[in-house]
């Protein structure tokens, strides 16, 4: 690589708070002409914001940013894509009814003598791009047609229109196809030997390995490491990203646990096209009083799988079966998986967990109501005293029963959530990410209702993207990629490091036992 | 993000106005009547506004729209609306007169029949939405369609006259008790039924494990079905109750108006959304009461009244109307998210 030149990109000493917290601590990135260079780092280590300010959508930071060695200092991305950097988002920003070309095209689109839109240039220009990118796609069809890797593609080619030379992917093959993702390396190489700059953020260690020249990592703001992509070893990049000895936030539920609950075998959900992330084969099993983890990257089936048991999942036969207390069970719905002792924590509690404007009671008690019910008609004290009972037990700091659930906290609404569900009294109780979002103090108590929750005999199946949470927290812990079942890890003898190197695909670790038995 | 409740301060400053957001339309009733005795004309001295009968004209001008506004105050509480109401009071009006005229059917299988047709219908619509997934919007503008064809092709296109008597072809006289006051000829029957209908209501909505599930659906529907609410089977009974009220709706007013119109009660179904807003009900769902809707469908017959007794043009008092619908909804913008 040739030193001397000017590199495309210099970010030097940037820094970036948001309050009181500092989300970047004087990072230096550098971005060479024909590179791609990997960005990793742990969810909330900085990345996003780092990149949002290169691309104009984040101000207000410290520090220099140079684009081809000349100073510059972005106040929107319309302005960063003027310099020639863009942003390729996770969500994708497109028009769905519009056309490939539309979308391309959007917002300055070439007009005709008489002031309308030149809709064959619109589909000759974007066919031209398409051409010279590598990517095969009909300018006319609506892009709501197309796939989520092919719209992808046409989101670098909008890019590329704008002639960027600066392009961030982020996370740009957590919801594509194995196909898929091999042709947006494909259009990657091309772009690097036409030397474009790529900043391509990935948890996909293999890919990183594959795809990029250089990886820096980031920690809680600030750039612990730099390597060459290619001789790193899934296990040196997280060893970088965890960077700290395990802690052990929460352990000592005792590891006798008692008979065995719940037993998944071979489970796979079957549909006329299945979807990356159903089950496809996973195995486990979860004794009473035990928690066990199910860890896996975004994508992995985490959730899905959890969807699946509560009965909410993809519609479609069942391979495999589901034991609970040695029978088989197949819920139809929530209420079904509800009345079974299944109850469920869902991954966002604003969206799928709380009606926010609704109050504390309404949502603490809203799953037992028709059961404190007689004749229909629930009696005020009985729906207050529940309410009140659950909350105090769990600690739910709040100004009145009768508030809105939304102005609480973040742990205390999770803590609500979490309320709702023991009320029901369940034997099996499945939580996704039940820590997003919360801040340590709650996190630690939420630990702890868990810890007693299976301490009384009932069991937890725990997913989470954190992996000091499931190794702290869990008695054992599955890994899933791809919604099968890799690995089964005791946590008593893995680090959080093995753990992530699991999730990434890197099998030669030391404590793994390939499950599936 | 999130705020923390627990400022004294802040809680003490903020509990006159929930409370003026939660009951607005009640307030605003209160300022209605004040403002219409204010203006009420005067005979012999006496205030006409203040009559009793004239209170109790202004009940039974609104125990229609109150009626169907009770049903409609659940669906749009559920985030949904219906908008074939109106045309199924066309349809049970018609069905009312043909059963008792035509048919010579008893008054109590008249009544069973047609409120039974306004069930099903409702149920149907119901299924539709909950169970296919179609629109609620789509479902009920269909419905809204099909009841008003089903009403003319029953009907034969003309409006189904009802006489009194014992002979064929006449309705039995127990019927034109619709048409009649009670308690010593003050109170008239539709109001009473529109009184007892609200009342049930009001009370069901505050006790029942139903209206639980109800307010439920309405503030985060995702959330209601994974905490094991029946959304399903409770967004088809809402529309069911909808479509009931509405048939009794049609009976009170075939009743009231001694005939069976195919084309009677197009545009109701508008009035009593109308109501539920005004009401403070939200038109997405999970925040309102029927007492509200009761109160807003008052404030607005409160106001024709007065406005008719001053013998304002009848196009003024639309753009009256109008005017309030508009100001009902602003003040729900204003309204804190911490009112529920």
């Amino acid at each position: 690589m040739s030193e001397t030149a000017v590199p495309l990109v210099e970010m030097i000493g940037v820094s970036k708070s948001f309050g009181g917290v500092r989300a970047v601590a004087g990072a230096d990135f550098t971005v060479r002409e024909g590179e791609v260079h990997a960005l990793l780092g742990e969810n909330g280590a900085g990345k996003s914001t780092l990149m949002k300010v290169l691309s104009g959508e984040v101000g207000g930071y410290r520090g220099e940013i140079r684009i081809g060695g000349e100073p510059v200092r972005f106040t929107s991305p319309a302005d960063a894509q003027r310099a020639g950097v863009a942003m390729i988002h996770q969500e994708l920003d497109l028009v769905p009814a519009l056309s490939v070309a539309e979308n391309v095209f959007l917002g300055r689109e070439p007009k005709t003598a008489f002031g309308t839109v030149d809709r064959r240039r619109v589909v000759t220009e974007t066919a031209a791009l398409l051409e010279r990118t590598g990517v095969t796609l009909d300018p006319r069809r609506p892009v709501e047609h197309l796939r989520t890797g092919e719209q992808q593609l046409v989101t670098i080619v909008k890019a590329l229109s704008l002639d960027a030379r600066i392009l961030v992917m982020d996370e740009p093959t957590s919801a594509l196809s194995v196909h898929e993702v091999e042709r947006l390396f494909t259009v990657i190489g091309g772009l690097r030997r036409a030397g474009a700059g790529i900043v391509y953020i990935s948890h996909r260690m293999e890919e990183i390995g594959r795809v990029a020249d250089r990886a820096t990592v980031l920690r809680n703001g600030r750039v612990v490491a730099e390597f060459d992509a290619r001789a790193m070893t899934a296990a040196q990049a997280s060893e970088a990203m965890v960077g700290r000895p395990v802690h052990l936030m929460f352990r000592g539920t005792g590891t006798a646990t008692g008979e065995e609950l719940l037993r998944v075998e071979n489970l796979a959900v079957r549909r006329p096209r299945p979807g990356l992330r159903d089950p496809a084969g996973v195995t486990l099993s979860v004794a009473e009083g035990e928690i066990v983890g199910l860890a896996g990257l975004l994508g992995s089936g985490r959730t899905e799988l959890l969807e699946t048991l509560f009965g909410v999942g993809a519609k479609g036969p069942w391979q495999g079966r589901v034991l609970l207390r040695g029978s088989r069970i197949r819920p139809r719905g929530p209420r079904h998986a509800l009345k079974l002792g299944i109850a469920f924590v869902p991954e966002d509690r604003r969206i799928a967990g709380l009606a926010l404007e609704h109050s504390v009671l309404a949502n603490t008690v809203l799953s037992i109501v028709d059961r404190i019910a007689r004749l229909g008609l629930v009696s005020r004290r009985a729906e207050r005293n529940a309410a009140r009972e659950t909350t105090e037990r769990l600690g739910v700091k709040l100004a009145s029963l009768s508030g809105p659930v939304g102005s609480l906290s973040g742990g205390n609404q999770q803590k609500v959530v979490l309320g709702r569900n023991l009320l029901t009294e369940p034997r099996l109780l499945l939580l996704d990410e039940p820590t997003r979002g919360v801040d340590v103090g709650a996190k630690a108590e939420i630990y702890r209702l868990l810890g007693e929750a299976a301490a009384r005999g009932l069991g937890v199946l725990l997913a989470s993207s954190e992996p000091a949470e499931l190794v702290g927290v869990c008695h054992r812990v599955v890994v899933l990629r791809d919604g099968r079942g890799m690995h089964e890890l005791n946590t008593a003898e893995v680090s959080e490091a093995d753990l992530l190197a699991a999730s990434m695909g890197e099998g030669a670790v030391p404590g793994l036992t390939v499950g599936g038995a | 993000m999130s705020v923390e409740l627990d400022e004294p301060v802040r809680e003490r400053r903020s509990e006159f106005l929930p409370a003026l957001f939660r009951f607005q339309s009640l307030f605003g009733l209160v300022l209605v009547f004040v403002a219409a005795v204010l203006y009420s004309p005067h005979k012999n001295g006496q205030l006409l506004f203040l009559d009793s009968g004239n209170l109790f004209n202004v009940v039974r001008s609104i125990s229609e729209i109150g009626i169907l506004a009770v049903g409609m105050t659940l669906v749009i509480l559920i985030g949904a609306i219906d908008l074939s109401v109106g045309a199924v009071l066309g349809l049970a009006s018609v069905g009312t007169a043909a059963l008792l005229v035509r048919d010579g059917l008893g008054v109590v299988p008249v009544v069973v029949i047609v409120l039974a047709i306004g069930l099903g219908f409702g149920l149907l619509q119901g299924v539709a939405i909950a169970t296919f997934g179609i629109q609620a919007f789509i479902v009920t503008l269909a419905g809204m369609q099909i009841a008003r064809g089903l009403a003319r092709i029953w009907s034969g296109g003309q409006a189904i006259g009802i006489t009194y008597g014992d002979r064929p072809g006449q309705a039995p006289v127990a019927f034109s008790l619709l048409g009649e006051r009670t308690f010593g000829g003050l109170v008239p029957i539709p109001a009473l039924i529109f009184i007892v209908v609200a009342a049930l209501a009001v009370v069901l909505l505050r006790v029942s494990a139903f209206s639980r599930h109800v307010y439920a659906i309405g503030g985060n529907e995702k959330a209601a079905r994974l905490s094991g609410v029946p959304v399903t089977r409770v967004k088809i009974a809402v529309f069911g109750i909808c479509g009931l009220l509405a048939a009794l709706a049609g009976i009170v007013h075939a009743g009231r108006l001694n005939f069976g119109g195919p084309n009677d009660g197009g545009g109701y179904e508008l009035d009593a959304i109308a109501a539920v807003v005004i009401g403070g009900t939200s038109l997405t769902g999970g925040r309102g009461s029927v007492a509200g809707t009761v109160a807003g469908a008052l404030l607005v017959g409160v106001l024709r009244n007065i406005l008719a007794l001053r013998n304002v043009d009848a196009n003024i008092q639309l753009l009256v109307i109008g005017l309030v619908i508009v100001l009902a909804a602003g003040l729900q913008q204003l309204r804190p998210a911490s009112v529920s």
